[in-house]
């Protein structure tokens, strides 16, 4: 198969994911923290994938005659806009004057089966670069 | 047609009663030979675009590229061997003695 | 005309073989990439039909002839597929056991490749002795 167009696809997968993971991770880092540098709590990050036709020089496309495989890309992250829970705390230094601490949007529970699926798909693209790098070495066995 | 009762065609047609001066005999060697260089030309030209793609990281696929080689190897040891059998016929001519 | 004893239909139904296997497993990959990718439909190639389809391609053409740059397969998206919400359709199980179809096919395709061009390198090389 076409080296590096082949595995385009499957590399941008990989890295679309381990970013993914890498987002949910600061969400778990976060899910307490109720002041950050720029002043109020923290707000749930979310990334939006995008699919991503490759190759992406518009000058290999105009000579391959196949159609572009479609791989995919990190479009945005994007704060999710879901409301922020308040605690009655009137005690801790961030409560407002009502008492209130308002804390982040983050669920633990959903971060971690995000994270599990950002884990299964980066498995799955590294098992389609492995098919691809066996396919290339049973390739060279056509020579005798 | 099979590979192998085509050969078996070629030693029939290369003998000595072919090598004709001017090779201008009906399967004579010369024909054979210019056809399984043509065919070495042509595969091996095929071989180097396919490979040259595969390199240059577009076009062509590696099994491609390698079916190609492998077909344009196997068409320059015929043409080894039909020069063998060239070789060995004016051998055989030349120790007849007159 | 020594062309044909080194293209011969078998190699050149197995090449069309591996071509087609490769561009199922090009979009196999595509179908993995693209397992998050909102509103992302699973895409398939129908392997018999595109099989045929690149006999007849080639049909035309004499061994030794030009052949055409690379297979351009027609794929179709599948149906039957459940929809996520998001509205992505691609089936973890379904890919995978495809992938490994996919694997398992250009082997097999690779073996009997090496084993006709074998066979053949035997007829050349040691077939016909004349005298």
């Amino acid at each position: 198969m076409n080296l590096f167009g082949m595995l385009e696809v499957s590399g941008s997968a990989l890295s679309a994911e381990r970013w993914r993971a890498e987002v949910v991770s600061a969400n778990m880092a976060n899910a307490e923290t109720t002041r950050t540098p720029e002043g109020g709590p923290y707000r749930r990050q979310l990334v939006v994938f995008r699919g991503r036709h490759l190759p992406r020089f518009p000058l290999l496309l105009a000579t391959m005659r196949q159609a572009p495989e479609q791989g995919v890309r990190v479009d945005r992250v994007v704060p999710d806009a879901s409301p922020l829970p308040r605690r009655y705390e009137p005690g801790h230094p961030d409560a407002d004057s009502s008492g209130y601490v308002t804390y982040p949007n983050v669920n633990p529970v959903m971060e971690m089966t995000d994270l599990l699926s950002a884990v299964r798909a980066y498995q799955l693209n590294a098992a389609a670069v492995q098919a691809a790098k066996n396919m290339i070495q049973q390739s060279l066995q056509i020579l005798s | 047609m099979n590979p192998i009762s085509s050969l078996r065609i070629l030693p029939a047609e290369l003998n000595a009663a072919s090598l004709t001066p001017d090779g201008a005999s009906g399967h004579g060697f010369r024909k054979v030979l210019d056809s399984a260089i043509d065919d070495i030309q042509q595969l091996e030209s095929q071989a180097e675009t396919k490979v040259a793609g595969v390199l240059g990281g577009n076009g062509a696929d590696v099994h491609s590229a390698m079916i190609a080689v492998e077909k344009a190897d196997l068409s320059f040891q015929l043409m080894m061997q039909v020069r063998n059998k060239i070789v060995s016929a004016y051998q055989e001519i030349s120790r007849m003695q007159f | 005309m020594t062309n044909r004893m080194i293209e011969t239909p078998i190699t050149e139904a197995l090449g069309r073989f591996l071509d087609v296997d490769v561009a199922r497993y090009k979009l196999i990959s595509s179908n993995l990439a693209n397992i998050d990718t909102p509103g992302y439909h699973t895409r398939d190639l129908d392997f018999r039909s595109e099989l045929r389809r690149a006999a007849a391609e080639s049909s035309g053409i004499e061994p030794g002839e030009l052949q055409p740059a690379s297979f351009t397969p027609v794929s179709r998206t599948v149906r039957g597929l459940m929809e996520r919400p998001d509205g992505n359709n691609v089936s973890v199980e379904r890919e995978s056991l495809a992938l490994a179809e996919a694997q398992m096919k250009f082997n097999l395709g690779v073996q009997l490749l090496k084993d006709q061009f074998h066979t053949i390198g035997l007829a050349i090389n040691s077939g016909g002795s004349s005298s």
